[in-house]
Order: C-alpha cells, then sequence, then structure tokens
C-alpha cells in the first residue's frame, strides 16, 4: 500500500515509511516478538503466584487437583499441540504463496480452537456444577483439605487458565479474520506472509502457555 | 551529513498537511500524533496539579480544614494516579519520543504509524475510566493500591480507575514495541548503533523496561478487579494468600516504572548539554551503556518499597546491596554531563537553565534515594515525607524540568517559531525555586517524622511552619508551570519564525526545516559522523572524508 | 539503498521455509513428549516403589515434569515459532523475555526465608457477612468494626 504522493521508486507492498521490504518483514517480526515478551511477563506473574503458593501448600494442591479432569486436559492438549501443527503449515502455505492450502490449514486451526474452547466450557460447567468456583458458593466436602486452600488453588486454576481461554478467544477472532482477509485476497494479505507468520507466533505462544499450564495444574506429583 | 537544511519549496509542512479535525484525529503522521499526546499529557498534568494543591492547601492547617478525611485520601490517590500512569510515564516518550525519534535516525516515521495512534487513543480511553472514577467519586487506596484494602474494603472507584490504568498500559506498551522496532531497523544507512543520539539509546532502554514490566502490573491489577468483583482472590488472608505478594508484584513493575519516567529525562538531558556546550557527550558509551544498565538493575531493586511490609529481612538485604548499585549508572551519567560541561561553551539559553537544575535536584532526589535504601534508616524514613520529598525531587526536580528541557529545546523544530527567550529563562529559575521552596522543607518533615497521606498532624503542630513553606513553594512552582503556556502558545502565533536550526545544534531532526516536512526526510541522509559532532576536529574529518569521495569519484 | 524497479510486484519471498517432514517430526516429538509428562505423573499411582511415593519422588517428578515442558517448549520455539533460523535480535527478545519471567522468581528470597502462614487475627468471615458501608461522608473515625481481642486468637 505505498501511496506517497511524489514519485516513488519503492515496489508494490512495502509501506511509505520502510524502504525495502526485507527491512519492512524484519520490522514486523522483531515488532511481533517485542509484543510477545510482554504476553510472556503477562502469563508469567500466575506462574509466579502459582509457584509461590504451590512452594507452600504442595500436597494440598496434590488433593485438590484430583478434582480436576485430567482426559479432558489431556484432550486439550493434544489439540492444542494439533493446531499449533496446522498453524505453522497454514505459514508454510503462506510462505510458499498456496492460498488454497493457507486456508485450509487456518480452517483447522479454528476447528481446534473452537474444540479447545467447547473441552474447556465442558471442564468449566462441571466445576461450577460442584460448586468449585472460588466465590461466595464455593463448597469443598473434603474435611482432610482446608477448604480455604482449595479455594486458593482454584482462584489460580480459574485466573490462569482463564486468562489462557481469553487468549484463545481472541486467536479466533484473529485467525478468522486473517483467514477472511487472504479469501479476499486483501491487499494486507496478498503475497505477503508475515501477516499470517504473526499471527502463528501468537497461536504457538498460546500453545506454549497451555504447555506449562497441563503439567502444572494437572499433573501435580504426589 | 548535508550541511544545508534540506528544503523543498513544494512540499508543506506537516502542520498544513490538512486542516480538517479528521485529519488530525486519524493521522498516522508520528508527528501530530505527538501534538495530539501534547495536548492530552497537559491535560492531565493540570488536573494532577489541581489535586495536589488541594492537598496542599490542606495542609497548612495542623487539624484539616477543607476536606474530610475520606476526600482527603482520594486526593492524594488522584494525584498520584493522574500524574503517574497518565503523565510522567508518558509525557517525554509520547511527546517528546514520537516526535523525535524517526527525526533523529533518519527514518520517515515510526515503524507501525497505526499502532502510534491506537495508543494514543487508548490512552484517551484510559484517561477517560480515570477521569469517570474521580466523576463518580474518587478512589480512596493510594496510588499503590495495596491489598487487602483495594481488594475486599474499599467503596470507592478503585475498578474503574483499575481498568483505566490498564488500557493505558497497553497504550504504553504498543508505543514501546513501536520504538524497539524503529531503533532496530530504521535507522538511516551509517547511522549505527553508536552513532545514534543518546536520546534514541535511553529511549530504546526505556521500552525494553516498559515491555518487560508494564504486562505485570496489569495482570496484578486486574487479579485485584477480580478480587473485588467475584469476592475470589489470591491475595486475602482468609483464603490462605499473601496480601505482601501483591506488593511485590506491584513493585516488580512500579520500581522499573520510575526508570521508564527518568530514562527518557535523562535522554533529552544529553541533547540539551550538548548543545548548550557546544560540546560531544563526554563517554558516550559510557552514558549509553548506563541506560541499559538501569533497565537492568531496576528490575532487581523492588524489594527496597517494601522494607516494613514483614517480607523477610534476608530478602531486605539482598534489595538493599542492589538499590545501592543501581545509584552508580546513574552516577555514571551525572559525572558524564558534567564533563561534558567542562572546558565547554556554555549558553544559558532556558533549555540549559532546566538541564543544569535537572542536574542539582536529581542529584540531591538521588542522593537522598541512598538513605531510604538503607535498611536501618529506611525503618524510621519510610512512610514520611522524607520519601515524599524524595521521589518528588527526581519525578518533578528530574523528570519534569527535563520535559520542560525538551519542550523549550524542540520548540522551534515543532512549531516553527520561537518563544520569548527571556521569559523563558525566568519562568525557568521561578520553576526552580518554588520547587525547591515546596519540598526541601518537606525533607525536613520526613525526617521529623510527619507521616505521608496524613489528613492532619494535630499531635505535632510545629510541623505547621514547614507546611506552610512547602505550600507557598508549591504555589510559586504553580505558577512557574502555568506561564509557559501562555508565552509558548502565544509564540505560535506571534513568534519569531524559526529556522531549521536556532540553537546551533548537531542531529538529523535539525538539518531539515521548521517545522518539518510531511514525510520528514526528501531523501534519506547517509550519515557519517558521530553523534554530537561539535568540536571543530569532528567537522574536519567531515570535511575530508567528503573531499576524499569526491576526489575518488572524479 | 536496495530499490527494485519501479511497478515490478515485490518478491516476497520467504528466507527460510520449514519442511513438512521437520514439522511432522516435531509435533510427533511433543505428543510423544507429552505422553511421557503424564505417565511420569500417574506413576506414583502406578507403581509401587519407595522411590515414587516419597518426598524425593515428589521433586524427581516436579523436575521431570518441568524439564520436558522446557523441552517442549523449546521444540515450539524453535522449529513451529521460526526461532532456529530467526535473526539475533529476535532470538535475543526471546531469550530476554524467559530470563526475565525467571528473575520474577527473587521473590523466593522473600517466601523461601521466611514463616509466613497468614495468622489468623480475626474469626472467619462467612462470604457475604462483612459489613459494606453504603454512603457518603462519614465522621473521621473508624469505620470498620475493631478486631476481636487478642484473646480468641485460635493460635498459629
Amino acid at each position: 500500500m505505498s501511496s506517497l504522493a511524489h514519485e516513488s521508486t519503492k515496489p508494490e507492498g512495502v509501506f511509505e515509511q520502510f524502504e525495502t521490504l526485507d527491512q519492512q518483514q524484519d520490522t514486523y517480526m522483531i515488532g511481533m516478538w517485542a509484543f510477545l515478551v510482554t504476553e510472556v511477563m503477562f502469563f508469567g506473574v500466575l506462574f509466579l503466584a502459582y509457584a509461590v503458593y504451590r512452594w507452600k501448600y504442595q500436597s494440598i494442591f496434590y488433593e485438590v487437583h484430583n478434582e480436576l479432569d485430567l482426559l479432558k486436559g489431556g484432550i486439550n492438549t493434544v489439540i492444542l499441540l494439533t493446531s499449533s501443527l496446522t498453524m505453522a503449515l497454514a505459514v508454510r502455505f503462506a510462505q510458499l504463496n498456496d492460498k488454497r492450502g493457507q486456508l485450509r490449514m487456518l480452517g483447522a486451526t479454528l476447528c481446534g480452537a473452537f474444540g479447545f474452547l467447547v473441552v474447556k466450557s465442558l471442564e468449566y460447567s462441571a466445576k461450577f456444577q460442584h460448586h468449585h468456583f472460588p466465590g461466595p458458593d464455593f463448597r469443598w466436602e473434603d474435611p482432610t483439605v482446608p477448604a480455604s486452600v482449595a479455594q486458593l488453588f482454584f482462584s489460580l486454576y480459574f485466573a490462569a487458565t482463564g486468562l489462557h481461554g481469553v487468549h484463545v478467544i481472541i486467536g479466533i477472532l484473529v485467525i478468522s479474520s486473517l483467514a477472511i482477509l487472504v479469501a479476499r485476497d486483501h491487499p494486507l494479505v496478498k503475497g505477503d506472509y508475515i501477516p499470517t507468520e504473526m499471527i502463528g507466533l501468537y497461536w504457538h505462544f498460546v500453545d506454549l502457555v497451555w504447555i506449562f499450564l497441563f503439567p502444572l495444574f494437572y499433573l501435580i506429583p504426589k | 551529513m548535508n550541511a544545508t537544511a534540506q528544503t523543498h519549496a513544494h512540499e508543506p509542512n506537516y502542520l498544513e498537511a490538512g486542516h480538517s479535525v479528521r485529519s488530525w484525529l486519524l493521522t498516522k503522521d508520528h508527528k501530530r500524533i505527538a501534538i495530539l499526546y501534547l495536548i492530552s499529557t497537559a491535560i492531565f498534568f493540570f488536573v494532577g496539579g489541581l489535586a495536589a494543591g488541594a492537598i496542599r492547601l490542606e495542609l497548612t492547617s495542623p487539624k484539616g480544614m477543607m476536606l474530610s478525611s475520606d476526600t482527603y485520601n482520594k486526593m492524594f490517590t488522584a494525584h498520584g494516579v493522574i500524574m503517574i500512569f497518565f503523565f510522567l510515564l508518558v509525557a517525554v516518550p509520547a511527546v517528546l519520543g514520537n516526535f523525535l525519534i524517526p527525526l533523529m535516525i533518519g527514518a520517515r516515521d515510526l515503524a507501525f504509524p497505526r499502532l502510534n495512534l491506537l495508543s494514543w487513543y487508548m490512552y484517551m480511553a484510559g484517561g477517560l475510566f480515570a477521569v469517570l472514577a474521580l466523576l463518580l467519586g474518587g478512589v480512596d487506596t493510594g496510588w499503590t493500591f495495596y491489598t487487602p484494602y483495594s481488594s475486599m474494603y474499599s467503596n470507592s472507584q478503585v475498578t474503574l480507575t483499575i481498568v483505566g490504568a490498564f488500557i493505558a498500559g497497553f497504550s504504553s506498551i504498543f508505543t514501546a514495541v513501536n520504538f524497539i522496532a524503529t531503533i532496530h531497523k530504521m535507522r538511516a544507512p551509517g547511522m549505527t548503533w553508536f552513532r545514534m543520539p543518546l536520546y534514541c539509546w535511553s529511549h530504546y532502554a526505556t521500552s525494553v523496561i516498559i515491555i518487560l514490566g508494564t504486562p505485570v502490573i496489569a495482570i496484578t491489577l486486574l487479579l485485584v478487579v477480580i478480587e473485588r468483583a467475584f469476592k475470589v482472590g489470591i491475595f486475602s488472608p482468609e483464603l490462605g494468600g499473601d496480601p505482601i505478594l501483591f506488593q511485590h508484584l506491584f513493585w516488580f513493575y512500579s520500581h522499573p516504572a520510575v526508570y521508564i519516567m527518568v530514562l527518557p529525562a535523562m535522554g533529552v538531558i544529553s541533547e540539551v548539554i550538548a548543545c548548550f556546550s557546544r560540546k560531544r557527550i563526554f563517554g558516550y558509551q559510557f552514558v549509553a551503556f548506563s541506560s541499559v544498565a538501569i533497565a537492568a538493575l531496576g528490575f532487581l531493586v523492588w524489594g527496597h518499597h517494601m522494607f516494613i511490609s514483614s517480607q523477610s529481612m534476608y530478602q531486605g538485604v539482598v534489595f538493599s546491596f542492589i538499590s545501592y548499585l543501581v545509584a552508580v549508572p546513574s552516577a555514571v551519567k551525572i559525572f558524564n554531563w558534567s564533563a561534558t560541561m567542562y572546558k565547554g561553551s556554555v549558553w544559558l539559553a532556558s533549555p540549559m537553565i532546566y538541564a543544569l537544575g535537572f542536574i542539582g535536584l536529581f542529584v540531591l532526589g538521588g542522593l537522598t534515594g541512598l538513605y531510604l535504601a538503607g535498611l536501618a534508616t529506611d525503618v524510621h524514613l519510610t512512610g514520611t515525607y522524607f520519601v515524599v520529598a524524595h521521589f518528588h525531587y527526581v519525578m518533578v526536580g528530574g523528570s519534569i524540568l527535563a520535559f520542560m528541557a525538551g519542550i523549550h529545546f524542540w520548540w522551534p523544530k515543532m512549531f516553527g517559531r520561537m518563544y520569548n527567550e527571556n521569559l523563558a529563562k525566568y519562568n525557568a529559575i521561578v520553576v526552580f525555586i518554588g520547587f525547591n521552596l515546596t519540598f526541601l522543607p518537606q525533607f525536613i518533615l520526613g525526617y521529623l517524622g510527619m507521616p505521608r497521606r496524613y489528613h492532619y498532624y494535630y499531635f505535632a503542630p510545629e510541623f505547621q511552619f514547614y507546611h506552610i513553606l512547602s505550600t507557598a513553594g508549591s504555589t510559586v512552582l504553580g505558577f512557574g508551570f502555568i506561564v509557559p503556556v501562555f508565552y509558548l502558545l502565544h509564540s505560535l502565533k506571534y513568534g519569531a519564525i524559526a529556522g531549521p536550526n536556532p540553537w546551533g545544534a548537531k542531529g538529523l531532526e535539525w538539518e531539515i526545516a521548521s517545522p518539518p516536512p510531511v514525510h520528514n526526510f526528501h531523501t534519506i541522509p547517509i550519515v557519517r559522523q558521530e553523534a554530537y559532532a561539535y568540536d571543530a576536529v569532528a567537522e574536519e574529518q567531515v570535511l575530508d572524508e567528503e573531499r576524499e569521495r569526491t576526489k575518488v569519484k572524479n | 539503498m536496495a530499490y527494485s524497479t519501479p511497478h515490478e510486484p515485490a518478491s516476497f519471498h520467504a528466507e527460510h521455509v520449514t519442511p513438512v517432514a521437520t514439522l511432522l517430526k516435531a509435533y510427533a516429538a511433543l505428543i510423544t513428549l507429552m505422553v511421557i509428562t503424564i505417565a511420569t505423573a500417574l506413576a506414583p499411582h502406578y507403581v509401587a516403589s519407595e522411590f515414587f511415593n516419597s518426598q524425593i519422588g515428589s521433586v524427581f517428578n516436579n523436575l521431570v515434569a518441568m524439564t520436558i515442558a522446557v523441552v517442549k517448549a523449546l521444540i515450539v520455539l524453535l522449529i513451529f515459532m521460526g526461532l532456529r533460523n530467526g535473526s539475533k535480535t529476535v532470538r535475543l527478545y526471546a531469550v530476554m523475555g524467559f530470563v526475565w519471567f525467571l528473575l520474577m522468581f527473587i521473590v523466593f528470597a522473600d517466601y523461601g526465608t521466611r514463616q509466613w502462614e497468614p495468622v489468623r487475627g480475626w474469626e472467619p468471615i462467612a462470604p457475604g457477612s462483612m459489613p459494606r458501608q453504603r454512603g457518603s461522608s462519614e465522621p473521621d473515625i473508624e469505620r470498620t468494626p475493631a478486631p476481636p481481642p487478642l484473646s480468641t486468637i485460635p493460635g498459629p
């Protein structure tokens, strides 16, 4: 979208603040990684809070975590890893300028994302039914485990997985917007693989967070 | 570098290109966005200043005369929240940084112009939430939002204010991402990292701090909001949580935040001192690396805000030690600036007066920080007016004075008009006097034991003398901040037309017309000299190289 | 300055296109590692070994789980996210992000060196029973109910 009024010797598709295409692409990559650094620190706080409390309450957390549905967590992990693969393939197709392949893979990623949310909502609804959502309605039956610490565990669990879920939803919005733009040959993405790569980076990051969330919450050792 | 300014008569400057509101509100031009930020930060500054005025007025009487305690709490919270989140964190980077960084490195715009505009809109949205919170009753937790008061017991507009700060935080993050990408990738050919103006180094370091720190406070405050909304929390003792964890997470960002506020200011000072001493900055690499060192070390000292919070003593020792260390890179800068002025040809223009004020006041503030870094002394001084004076010395005497220096230095570049320099000089001195009158007595107050955030001090009526001095000073200081608004605005219409380089400074931004054309540079310059090539030797070098090049060509 | 000739469509060439085989191998590795993590975590239930069911076993399990998670993360970062072929700057930023996250663990200098069981200074409140003050200005006296006298604290 070069729209300089006066003479332009730039190739098509290079924005006016950049001189060359390489410069533009490298700049977008650096910008995206800088943004991912902020996301690392964003989730990092929750991981830190979790680490602090687990350090203190390891055995209690072990007891409480048995309430979590390992099967659903495992399924979600597989779904997310697979969607990461399809996203990487989508980026690859974008790099090779293969529109159909790219759209297929983006669609597959979206399916994975939706699947993740479906499984997650099943998990959450089971938790709500058992009154394990922290707050005034929280109920904990097991007398050997202090209810307050159980509530703490669930606060951390819902904060971390909830934030992750929000990022999945944002990912869905962004990926579907990308798919629509690609399908319509919009100049922003036509022939340019960088937007896909940037969104791919975001989606892989979402997967990364889950790679750590899953063992930390679902696989607490005794 | 071209010795003559690049002027192309047909090219409009950025102020002339489009006069509609739409052309301003939908602009992608970094210079226009900088002006938008200038107007909005100035408004927030005066709102925060009104809150400060209320505080100072109230404290002239030991019993408290106008405000109820609750309202007083809301006043100092408002003052803190607005000044920190909506002025100090934003002013130098978003106003001067946005305007100048592309100009200084020889680029046509920032890396992501639309993201830049989004940053401003997010800043305004955040500000809107904060103002809304003020109008709906204010918040009384202090700008530090300590739990469990903020998360469980306060009845004030905590959620709204936090949402405002959250959004403003993301505005800051986007600006930082923009700066990082720009400085990495869009420098003009020949401008290596070590030929870049130190102003850009300081903004780069600031941007790194922003991306590493702001998300932490964003999520911490979000957790407070969640605790308020859902009555669940990880900071509440009833759940087996620890309120001190909030403090750890809060200060993990908020200490580096003060470096976000001061590093860009130091960048301004580097530029101003070099120009008005007609000398290159002494020890360029040391100053550049000290910015990076401040950024890195600044993350390792947050515990010094928590020495009396019941955190472990061993942690206190670690943080105390590193806090002493972090003073070193700042001192390096002060020494280098002083060495720059030594045997330089010092011109006491108004920006330079502000810069000299910065050096004096920042040193004082920094030195008093050392008392606070020591565990034993901090036990007595923390939570008193000593701390208040300390941080106002570095933040106002430091950052705000540098912001004034920057505005005065680059005003002719930004608007093509020169303001009344004599008036500006007198005003700078008024600011200096007013500032010292306001905050020097506060050191004494703190030492004598006056606690901060206290509405009344009827138990110690001997403090009243110092409070009255302080309030008198704050009136002078307020005056000193209001007067520039008038002469600067006046200059826009009636000021002398400024040429491309009224101060005779070195730097790519001074090579183009004032105000700059829309796309900054007609042709991207090729940089062959170091920054601040003020001495004759460097000039000769460049001329020699030019001669060599032309010889080879022929 | 490397401008191509005017009006030539930009060659949006990608520098490094990861082959499909590499991506599939990475995926296989990730799934395998996930299975291993789950197996090690469930081991104490199914393996009647002293080791697995002891405190050391628990630490060992933690370590194994985290190591595997880090390896999986590295696979995602290097192969899926392209850091293997990335520029130095981008790699620096990726490293910096994780290093800074680890810096936050300095907080353990505090939590590891003090006894921080929150001391009950009051009876546990029933949810929703805490009186919340509504309304505006009030006299400058305490608003929340005073805590019970010290003698009723149940002890640390």
